[in-house]
Parts: C-alpha cells; structure tokens; sequence
C-alpha cells in the first residue's frame, strides 16, 4: 500500500542538505570583547543547534520532521528554507545553493516558501491581508498589477476563504483561519517546497483536524513537496510519506513513515513512540504509555559519541564515545532506512 | 464511595466586557469525592481554566462569579472574606499551572520559596521547615534536594521547574490540587513522567485532583471522571473509559474522531465543521447547533443535563437512549 501511495522519485532529490551544522554563539559582553583583546581565554557559550546533518527532499513527498523541542527540527528547517545560512555544509535546490556567499547571506529562491506556527505573529496586524498575500507575487513579478486582486480570490478560495476576506485585517479571523492565510501566501509564490513549521500546533484539535485536512487535499491537487516539522508523532504519522527523528541537532532515524513507526530501529525513536499517551479503544488499559529515564542533555555541551547514550536503555562502551554514522548520505529513494545506531532493535 | 471532597452547583462566572457579557462558566455543577480524580476538558475559550480559578475565587474584574455555589466540604467559599479563602489558598487547595517559568519566582532561590509557602500558613523553625520541603522535592523526584533549595528556577530545565511548581502544591498536604494544563508546556518524553508521578502522589498523599486539559489522552492517563466543557458549559461527564468508549455527544464524538489516530494516515480527518461561537450574547439555542450534523427544530432550544447512571449528556438527541 505504501509503495502504491509513493509518488515517483527521480534520481535526483529536489531539496538537499549535505552535512549542514548550525551553531549560534551569543553575543559577546564588552568585558569579555576587552579580555579577548587581552589574550584571555574567552569562555564563549556555543549552542550546537545542528549536527551534521544530511537529508534529501524529493518532488512529491511529505517529509516529516520529528523531535522533542530544542532537539534542532525548527533551524534545520530554517536553513532549508534559506533563512538560516547552515555554519558548516551545504543546502542545495536542485544542485544550487539556497542561500548566497558572503558575510550575511541572502536567499536566492522564491522557490521554497515557510509556514510558521503561530499565525498570530505571522501575519503584520496593519495590513490587509489581500496585500500580505499579493505583495511577494507583485514583487517578483509572477502577477501584474492589474491582475493582483483575482490572482489573490483565488488563493484565497484554494485555502477555502471567500474572496473578500482580502479586504479584512487579521485581528478578523480566527487561529485556524488566519493559519489558512498564512498558507495562501506561501502558496501564492508558486513554491516548489513549502516548509511547514508546527503549522498545527497552537491550533484547537476540531480546527487542527481542518487544517489537515487542508494540507492533504494541497498536496493532492497541487503536487506539493513539503516538509513538515511537528512535536506531534500522530500528526506526522498521519501527514507523511517518510519521517526522519531528530534527537539533539542530528538525525538518528529516518524512513518510510509508516515502517518507522511500526519498527523504530532507534531506541529513542521507540521511547519516543512509547512516551505518548494513546487512547486504546479495546481492552484493560484505557491509555497506554510508557516514560523515558532523564532528560535532554543540554545543547551547550552535548555528551560525546551518540547523544542518546545517556538515556539509552542499550548502551554499551562504544557509544559513549564514537559517534555513530548515519550512512554517509541518504540519497536512496523512499524505501531506504537509516538508523544511527551501533545496536539497532532489529 | 469515600466521602464528598467539593460540590460545584450552578457556577456561573461572566465577564462583563465592552461589547457585552461573556458568559465564561455557565451554570456548572459537579461532585468530587476524597482522592478522586477528575479530568475537565475543553479546547481554548470552553470555560475550562475559568471553572477552575473560580473555585480558588481567583476572578478578578471584569470577571464576576455571579451564581452558584462552591462546598468544600460542606463550607461555602463563594462569598468567603478574602483572609479566610487566603487560609484555603495553598493550604487546602492548592494550583498547579501551565507554565512553571511564569509562575516560580525568578529573583528568589526555591528554598525560599518554598518556606514562603509553608510560613503563610504555619510557624516552624528553619530546620523543620527545611526538612518539609526537602522530603516533598524528593517525592517528585528531583535528586539532591538538599542542595538544591539553594538553586534559582533559571538553573532547572522546564521538567525540573514543574516538579518544583508541583513540589510547592504538595508542600502543605492540600486536599486539592487544581492543575491547568501542568504538562502541556512540556515534551512528551517529560510529560509521560510527570503523568506517571502525578498519578502516584495523588494515591500517595491521598489528594483530589481537578486535571485540566485540551487533551483527552492526557488527561484520560491519570482521570478517572471526565468532564467535557464546551461554549461554557459541560455538556457531557461521566467515567472515563465508558465516556470515551461510547460518547454521547455530537461534540465529544466529533472531538475524538478527529484525532489522527482515528484515521488511516494520509486519509482525511473527520472534522467538526465551523468554530466555537463567541460567548458573548449566546442565544438561547445549542451552543453545538451550527456545527452538529444531528441538529433539528428541537435544538433550538437549549437542552438540560440528562442523566443515566453516572452519566450526563447535554443534547436532544444522544446518540445511545434511555436517557432521563
């Protein structure tokens, strides 16, 4: 059924991230600045945000981004859509980097466009949003001016909003319908990736089932590539072709969604699964979960080798120092699994 | 059935706002019996926290309690003086909230913030007090309490943070804990934790809780009443697992069928159709009828809390019959 459901991969991913890290380093204090020039020792406070991290986007697919937060899923995606440069590797759409050279790089595509979580900061509150949606368009001149309005109704409509709704502010519509224009506007550059981030999260579950539902018949009707970065394993399990778990800025596992969620390989990717409560409709137990030992190491000092070791219920000597490869580069097509693991749960 | 803890009856609790009344909490009433928990849930604007700061008398204006009547066992706190609910506040009912970076103090170590909370209500010597709130940072399970009296919240992560906050509920051994939301800040892999610990100290120290929650696997975990609010109002209660196994309202059945685990993946949700109404100016039909597939003339009206069993429905038409 999955392969049935899987759209056709060529060779060739459409989105590709090769080794990339992201580090972010706080600004330094001006007694600090005057130490350095001293020649002190400079105690700067790194937070490794991505590790290495390499993963292929292809036309067609919903990819998943799965992880507990300040496990690195926001700024990978953020480097995948050219807001963050990536400190090490690169970000290539097909074959060309996203973002440019230089000291403060720009994006150099219209063609990948994000969503964000909250559509309550999202949206500039003072302008109305038939020119939040028609601005980029006009500027990149895929409309012209004097086709902007029914260019934008018709986005509109496409995310299931009336057409007058443009002349509206966003304090005048709901989360769930103001998420719906926050998609039209993504939409309206005519992206070829869409990079949701949490898109559902700070939604109601009755609004969160509409926008899902929205986000499904787009990928339908428009043959969208998206990634789709969520905390929630339900949703993720319900929106994705494939999924890769992130654990502290890498990737530990990833593969064919429904494979992965029926045989994680990666303890913490099955601790994960476990932790969340399930309503079970049948039997004893009304709601099963089970939870994982200790908590997530602080991305200031990640612990040598695998970063899971700490928790792992498996871990051996090796672990706490050598990290583990994840293959040396994903670029198989969608039945490939990669587990970064020394002693994968077979 | 161990004695009666609380009895809400009739709570009402509005907002008199610029463009009208909102009706928050309307009409609510329900019983909590000793060690019991019960679970309220509701998506955002169902009355759900409102209901629950009501019961500690924390409405400020333009909120209002503007009826109904509050028992703790036996004792009226609606109308109580604000010295004698201060008493009642911490010592035997006590909060838990949604994010435990708000609501610790960050100026002030833990240590002194617990000693705070046990000073407002009794006199003890340093040790003693010292002493108390190292065996309740212990039964939440933060390791090395001792020294970590002396910490800053800043210094725990999130997880750690709510155990304080949970540590600082328990302090005075209230016989109710209200929690809003307390794990919903946090990650999953933390939340399963604090879910299993909570359960375990509520059998433990024998304490009541009123669990609030969007989420009904969460609060299905340690729950053993549940009570769905919507518009307000509760428009369906009773135990858990029959309630979840065979809900009766459009609104709860609609709410479970929407979740992801109730579809194959990539297949469309069930969705409830439309939004909550605003509360403001509610009229006197349903608050469920422009969303309900099952709506009629009949709804047009707005139905009373039937009951069958331990069971309440808020409908005209419940999906199972033999309701009174």
């Amino acid at each position: 059924m999955l392969l049935a459901q899987a759209p056709i991969m060529t060779d060739r991913p459409l989105l590709r991230v090769s080794k990339a890290s992201k580090q972010f380093a706080p600004a330094l204090s001006f007694g600090d600045h005057i130490a350095g020039w001293l020649g002190q020792e400079v105690d700067q406070r790194i937070v490794h945000a991505v590790d290495g991290v390499s993963l292929d986007l292809h036309r067609g697919e919903v990819l998943g981004l799965v992880g507990e937060s300040g496990c690195g899923k926001s700024t990978l995606g953020r480097m995948m859509a050219g807001i963050y440069p990536p400190s090490q590797g690169t970000v290539q759409l097909d074959g060309v980097p996203v973002m440019g050279a230089g000291k403060k790089p720009l994006k150099t595509t219209t063609r990948i466009q994000m969503v964000f979580q909250d559509p309550f900061a999202s949206l500039d509150p003072r302008v109305r949003i038939g020119e939040t949606i028609g601005e980029g368009p006009l500027v990149h001149g895929l409309v012209d001016p004097a086709n902007v309005g029914a260019y934008v109704a018709q986005w509109l409509e496409t995310v299931g909003l009336p057409a007058e709704a443009a002349d509206r502010f966003p304090h005048q519509f709901s989360g769930g319908q103001r998420q719906r224009v926050a998609i039209a506007r993504a939409l309206a550059m005519q992206p070829d990736v869409l990079i949701c981030d949490e898109p559902v999260a700070s939604l109601d579950v009755s609004i969160q089932a509409q926008i899902i539902n929205l986000f499904l018949t787009l990928k339908q009707t428009l043959n969208l590539t998206m990634l789709f970065i969520s905390h929630d394993l339900g949703v993720i399990r319900h929106m994705t072709d494939r999924v890769a778990v992130m654990y502290l800025g890498r990737i530990v596992e990833s593969g064919p969604t429904l494979q992965v969620y029926d045989h994680p390989q990666h303890p913490y990717t099955r601790a994960l699964l476990d932790s969340i409560p399930r309503l079970v409709t049948e039997g004893d137990e009304l709601v099963v979960f089970k939870a994982i030992e200790g908590e997530l190491p602080s991305p200031l000092a990640p612990p040598a080798g695998c970063h899971f070791h700490l928790r792992c219920p498996f871990v051996q000597e090796r672990c706490k120092t050598v990290v583990p490869d994840f293959s040396d580069h994903p670029s198989l097509p969608l039945s490939g699994r990669h587990v970064a693991c020394y002693f994968p749960i077979s | 059935m161990s004695r009666i803890l609380l009895e809400v009856e009739g709570l009402s609790t509005h907002f008199m706002t610029r463009n009208g009344v909102l009706k928050a909490v309307n009409d609510v009433s329900f019983t909590l019996h000793e060690g019991e928990i019960i679970g309220l849930v509701g998506e955002s604007g169902s009355g759900k926290s409102v209901t629950g700061f009501s019961i500690l008398g924390l409405v400020d204006p333009p909120g209002k309690i503007v009826a109904g009547s509050v028992r703790l066992q036996g004792r009226e706190l609606i109308g109580m003086s604000e010295p004698d609910l201060r008493a009642v506040r911490g010592r035997e009912i006590s909060m838990v909230f949604q994010d435990p970076s708000t609501t610790l103090n960050p100026v002030l170590s833990i240590g002194t913030q617990m000693r705070l909370a046990l000073e407002a209500h009794e006199t003890l010597s340093r040790q003693a007090a010292d002493a108390r709130c190292i065996d309740v940072l212990n039964k939440v399970g933060i390791p090395d309490a001792a020294r970590r009296l002396g910490y800053f919240p800043h210094q725990f992560s999130g997880g750690m943070r709510q155990r304080v906050a949970i540590a600082i509920a328990l302090l005075n051994h209230p016989k109710l804990i209200i929690c809003d939301e307390p794990t919903t800040a946090l990650d999953v892999s933390i939340q399963a934790q604090i879910l299993l610990q909570m359960k375990t100290l509520a059998q433990d120290f024998g304490t009541a809780m009123i669990w609030i929650s969007h989420d009904l696997s969460t609060v299905s975990s340690v729950a053993s009443q549940l009570l769905v609010m919507y518009a307000g109002r509760i428009i369906e209660s009773g135990p858990v697992r029959d309630l979840l196994r065979v809900p009766d309202h459009p609104y709860t059945r609609g709410l479970l069928n929407s979740l992801p685990d109730h579809a194959s993946p990539g297949q469309p949700l069930v969705q409830i159709p439309g939004q909550m109404p605003s509360l403001i100016g509610l009229g006197a039909e349903c608050a469920f009828v422009s969303r309900c597939n099952q709506s009629d003339a009949l709804c047009q009206t707005s139905p009373a809390l039937r009951s069958k069993g331990a069971r309440r429905v808020r409908c005209h038409h419940p999906v199972a019959g033999d309701w009174q």
